[in-house]
């Protein structure tokens, strides 16, 4: 019966419409995942062969000064690409996988990132995230509308509730093909994924998996709760589509908007403004007063005193640290409300399961907004770590041959993979049986009515 | 065994009964024909005793079985044609039928279901085309082939040769009159009361919920019997 069933709904000329255009629309976005997993890869492998010529030449032209030379030296720090997100791009398409910094400043030049299409920045990337969220309930809505409604209104299901010895477990036999078809869907996207973009499969990839079953039968339990109440197939499909709209468009949208002006981040000019103008005037300051201020952060360095030059690497560079010092009030806060934002929309998401399903694969992915945070804290230590090393030579005027420059190498940053999956899955496991009880229930009431 | 006992039906409490206090049995190998207008309380009785509504008084038991309390146990004796049956488009003939025979708990080997269909009417070659492409009168068919599969003791017909053609219509009296051969209690609404005389073992005339008449086709011929029925249509409440 169950093979009968599964041929009625497969022959169907618009369920094979919509399998194949899930299909194709998956294998599309599988090929941009691709797209931006390999050039991601090609910056990381050119960024190496390009650090190490641009020491060589500013080593060239600059062999005399160390103070001179590291005044031009970029070193780059890289974000370790998770090969997951070729499957939910998230914000690495917009915030710079590669952070090449001086040892000048540091707050100026965090924020000093390109867009390669700003285009994206409107309209998203069609990534497998996109099609899992907002494509395969499309077609679970499609696929389940008119499930038993359907066919009471054309006198089918007379016939089957007279003939039928069960008629509940007939539905549940109907949904469970319907399930066992988008799953099928979604192994196979998934399959091809690993394939294609070469993710291992390991804990994450499980755990993204996990999560995407998860996600379609939420769906398939909202799906199964509308079409229990024993309406119309064409109320169903509306109440569906609002429900499709509110859950993943409206509310989403409403979210960001609290989110944004409850948490304003003024801050992120302030400090760009606040770290130059804390650099600028330094030049017309006196020097003790700068030098004072850098010897209170770095009392290692007190021994190098004040220097009598008129220009003095060692007074440019504690000039350049005033800025970073003067505006960490500022970047503290532009963090802290970063923070918050993430917190918040985490803590909202547990709510809407479509938000949450993208924050987490975001995160399994390593993609998101969290990931961000972290490389930029990175980045700080990073920056830190290249000072402390660099100053005791600019302020000891070490020459520049006695560095062996040939050592300096990318570096990395790897971000922790995320093994909350209690948190993961709790949100979509509670919504799914809650909807899929409800369902449960308003169908032993109704599946004897006509 | 179909038995109606004091049945009726009021859809809104306090309104007038769409079905008034119903009284009738159709024995096996008995087929009762219901005459009426429309809205004369045919299709609610036919649905009172698929158990698709709720009695407001009364029984309507199948085999011996009330199906208001025994919905599951009652329907295993049941079998129902609509005046339009629906199947299944995307499955064929015989896969529909295999299909609702396995809902009822039946599982024919392919040539029974074939020789169901046959004896059903439906010609061979249309067995494994698929039923979208099939007319009313063939999907009829199939509706009766899955009564056959489930040997359900009695049979309820909702206007079935509603739009057949007069081949299909005769075809189709034969059928049910070698149902009831086979001990099948058939209760059939129509509104063809020809065909009602030629079939029917009993006719009943229900107006406005109330079964008015009750006789056996036998003794009238169809002129007299069609002149009943105008009397009893256009008599006084």
């Amino acid at each position: 019966m169950l093979t009968l069933a599964f041929k009625d709904f497969i022959r169907s000329s618009g369920v094979r419409a919509g399998l194949f255009f899930l299909l194709t629309a998956g294998v599309v976005s599988l090929l941009i995942g691709k797209q931006f997993l390999d050039r991601q890869r090609q910056q990381a492998a050119e960024i190496t062969v390009y650090q190490k010529e641009e020491i060589r030449r500013n080593v060239k032209f600059h062999p005399d000064e160390m103070g001179l030379l590291l005044y031009y030296m970029p070193f780059a720090l890289v974000n370790e690409t998770n090969s997951l997100s070729g499957l939910a791009i998230g914000q690495r398409d917009v915030n710079p996988s590669v952070q090449r910094v001086t040892i000048r400043a540091l707050e100026a030049q965090k924020y000093d990132a390109g867009l390669t299409n700003p285009a994206n920045l409107l309209l998203g990337n069609l990534d497998f995230s996109f099609v899992l969220i907002y494509l395969f309930p499309l077609l679970i809505i499609a696929f389940t509308y008119n499930l038993v409604a359907e066919e009471r209104e054309n006198g089918t299901w007379k016939i089957v509730a007279v003939q039928s010895r069960h008629p509940f477990r007939l539905v549940l036999q109907l949904v469970a093909i319907r399930v066992f078809v988008m799953l099928g869907v979604l192994v196979a996207l998934l399959a091809l994924a690993a394939f294609m973009l070469g993710i291992p499969v390991n804990a994450a990839f499980g755990a993204f998996g996990l999560t995407s079953v998860l996600y379609l039968l939420f769906w398939f339990a909202v799906c199964f709760w509308i079409t229990s109440l024993h309406r119309s197939s064409s109320f169903n499909a509306m109440a569906l589509v609002m429900i499709w709209m509110g859950l993943l468009i409206v509310w989403p949208a409403a979210v960001n908007n609290s989110i944004e002006n409850r948490y304003p981040v003024p801050e992120a000019m302030n400090t760009m403004v606040k770290q130059r103008k804390a650099y600028h005037e330094k030049w017309d300051m006196d020097k003790q007063v700068t030098m004072d201020r850098f010897y209170a952060h770095y009392p290692q360095f007190k021994t190098y005193g004040l220097p009598d030059e008129s220009f003095s690497w060692l007074w440019y560079y504690a000039m350049q640290q005033m800025g970073d010092d003067e505006s960490a009030e500022q970047s503290a806060a532009l963090r802290e409300k970063l923070l918050q934002r993430e917190v918040t929309s985490r803590h909202i998401a547990w709510l809407v399961p479509t938000l949450h399903t993208q924050l987490y694969l975001n995160e399994l992915a390593q993609s998101g907004l969290g990931n961000q945070l972290r490389f930029l804290d990175a980045v700080n230590g990073f920056h830190e770590k290249k000072r402390l090393s660099f100053y005791p030579k600019i302020f000891g005027k070490a020459p520049v041959r006695a560095t062996n420059w040939a050592a300096i190498r990318v570096e990395t940053f790897a971000d922790p993979v995320p093994t909350r999956y209690a948190e993961l899955f709790m949100p979509l496991v509670f919504f799914g049986l809650l909807f899929g009880g409800l369902g449960w229930i308003g169908l032993k009431q109704n599946v004897y009515r006509l | 065994m179909l038995q109606a006992i004091n049945l009726t039906k009021r859809y809104i409490p306090g309104a007038i009964p769409a079905l008034d206090n119903l009284n009738l049995t159709v024995s096996p190998g008995e087929i009762f024909c219901l005459l009426g207008q429309n809205g004369a309380g045919k299709t609610t009785t036919i649905n009172l005793f698929l158990g698709f509504l709720k009695p407001t008084a009364g029984q309507a038991l199948v085999s011996g079985l009330d199906v208001a309390s025994h919905p599951l146990e009652s329907k295993k004796s049941l079998a129902y044609l609509p005046e339009t049956v629906m199947l299944y488009p995307n499955l064929t003939g015989l896969e529909n039928l295999k299909f609702f025979a396995s809902l009822a708990g039946f599982r024919h080997p392919p040539d029974a279901l074939q020789d169901l269909l046959s004896q059903a009417g439906l010609q061979v070659d249309a067995h494994h085309r698929r039923v979208g492409q099939y007319s009313k009168g063939m999907r009829q068919k199939v509706g009766i082939a899955i009564a056959l599969a489930k040997q359900a003791k009695a049979l309820l017909l909702d206007e079935p040769t509603s739009g057949l053609d007069p081949k299909a219509s005769n075809e189709f009296s034969d059928l049910l009159l070698r149902l009831s051969d086979r001990g099948t209690a058939i209760l059939m609404a129509t509104h063809d009361i020809f065909r009602a005389r030629e079939v029917g073992t009993q006719i009943g005339i229900m107006r406005a919920g109330r079964l008015v008449e009750t006789m056996s086709p036998q003794a009238l011929t169809a002129s007299e019997l069609e002149a009943v029925y105008l009397q009893t249509m256009n008599s006084p409440h």
